[in-house]
Order: C-alpha cells, then structure tokens, then sequence
C-alpha cells in the first residue's frame, strides 16, 4: 500500500510540471490563475500523501488545510486585481 | 480598483461563511501549537487571512470599520506587551526571562502545568501582534494603491493618514 501512494505521489509531482508549463507559457491570464489554483490542490494532496507515508496524517492534515486556505485567498486576490485592471 | 467591493455573490457568499471557520481554526492553531505544527505566529497569520478575506471581498471601507489602524496598532503593541510582561514576570519572581515554572506559585498549578499556560500566554500575545501588524500591512500597501479610479474621496486619504500615524 505504501509502495502505490509513494507511486501515486511521484505521479503527482510529474502532473505538477505539466501545470507549470501552463502557468509560465499560458496564453491567457485565465489559463495562469486556473493552473495555480490547479497546482495548490495537487501540492494539498501531495502534502497528505506524504503525511499517510510518514504515519503522522494529522499533522500534515493541519498544514494542508492552511495551504488550502492561503491558494483561496491568492486565487481570489489575483482575480480581484487583474479585473480591476480590466484585463478579463 | 482593490479597495473596492467585490461585485459577486458566489465570492461574498462564500466569504461570509468561511471566515467564522477560518477564525476558530486560527485559535486551533494557535492553542494547539505545542502538539502540532503550528504556533502563535501560524496562527496570527491566519487570523490575519480572515481579515484579508473579508477586505478583498467586502472592499477597503468595509474592513476598517471591523478594524481599525489605530486599534490594529494597540493590539500589536498590547501583543509585544503580553509577550514582554509575561518574561518579566518571570523575572521579577526570580527566575531568568520566560522561565514559566517562577509562574506556578501564582497560578496555583504544577510546575508542567504552570510551564505550558505560560507558553500558551507568549503564544497568545505573538498571534495577536503577528494579526495586527500583517492587516495593517496590507491595509498600507493597499491604500498607497495610486492606480486610475481615484474617485475615492481625498479626504480618506488624510482620515487615514491620520489613524496610522495615530497607531504609531
């Protein structure tokens, strides 16, 4: 079990790059922010996989939860600013 | 521009229930700092994203009358106090600065316990300096804010001028 988490978690890190390609190359603003919220929910899951690999899940629960809390606020407060610089 | 209100009901809807629940989890972070990964800085910090939230979406004004910058900089100072008082404390009872067990005659408790209710009082005042200097940050960053839509009146400039320079 622990060998398909570690599998599924690498394969997680890869998928990570992918939305980095889309947040540095991406044509549109909408593409960027999309693609950062994508990678603070896959960097979420990552971090309580990591947390079941290291038998210790309800301490990197807390900190994924933060994590969660702080991508909203950064999705939200780019948002905010590029509409109203009216670039949407 | 960001010191307005944000004009959607998906994002105040959702703000207006989350901030409760981000709240309560700060002081989760906070109390639970000695078992977990977190701490009175972790959690004043999050305290502060509640606030945040609720500027970004409720706009400038709406986040001052919650908050004042001239009470957002007597709780930072309140903060440095409690953090300070609590160690001199300590030192005025003869131990060395922060040395919680000098607490326990006051407190009536064990030696242990006297120890973490005088981490959890540091920790205490951390957080609440931590909250109020990271707003005022923010709330400073924002209103030196010089971009087009200036149609805020001029006279909030100098209303919050003077509360900064009364927070000081």
């Amino acid at each position: 079990m622990k060998a398909f988490f570690l599998g599924v978690d690498i394969f997680l890190c890869l998928m990570v790059f992918l939305c980095l390609y889309r947040v540095v190359f991406g044509p549109t603003l909408g593409d960027r922010i999309v693609a950062t919220g994508a990678i603070g929910t896959k960097t979420l899951t990552i971090l309580v996989i990591i947390g079941f690999l290291y038998g210790r899940v309800e301490m990197f629960l807390d900190i994924s939860l933060a994590y969660a809390l702080l991508n909203f606020i950064g999705t939200l407060a780019a948002a905010k600013y590029f509409e109203a610089k009216g670039e949407f | 521009m960001l010191r307005s209100r944000y004009q959607d009901i998906i994002a105040q809807t959702i703000v207006r229930i989350m901030v409760p629940f981000v709240q309560i989890y700060a002081l989760y972070v906070l109390a639970h700092g000695h078992y977990s990964p977190g701490g009175g800085f972790q959690g004043g910090v999050i305290l502060a994203a509640s606030l945040v939230l609720i500027f970004l979406v409720y706009g400038y004004e709406n986040a001052l009358e919650r908050l004042k910058l001239a009470t957002a900089g007597r709780l930072c100072s309140l903060g440095v106090l409690i953090y300070a008082g609590i160690g001199f404390l300590c030192l005025l009872l003869g131990g060395n600065f922060l040395d919680y067990s000098r607490l326990a005659p006051i407190f009536q408790v064990s030696l242990p316990r006297a120890r973490s209710l005088g981490i959890l009082g540091i920790e205490t005042g951390v957080a609440l300096a931590v909250m109020a200097a990271m707003y005022s940050i923010i709330m400073d960053i924002v209103n030196s804010d010089t971009g087009n839509g200036e149609s805020h009146a001029a006279g909030h400039e100098i209303e919050n001028g003077e509360t900064s320079s009364d927070g000081k």
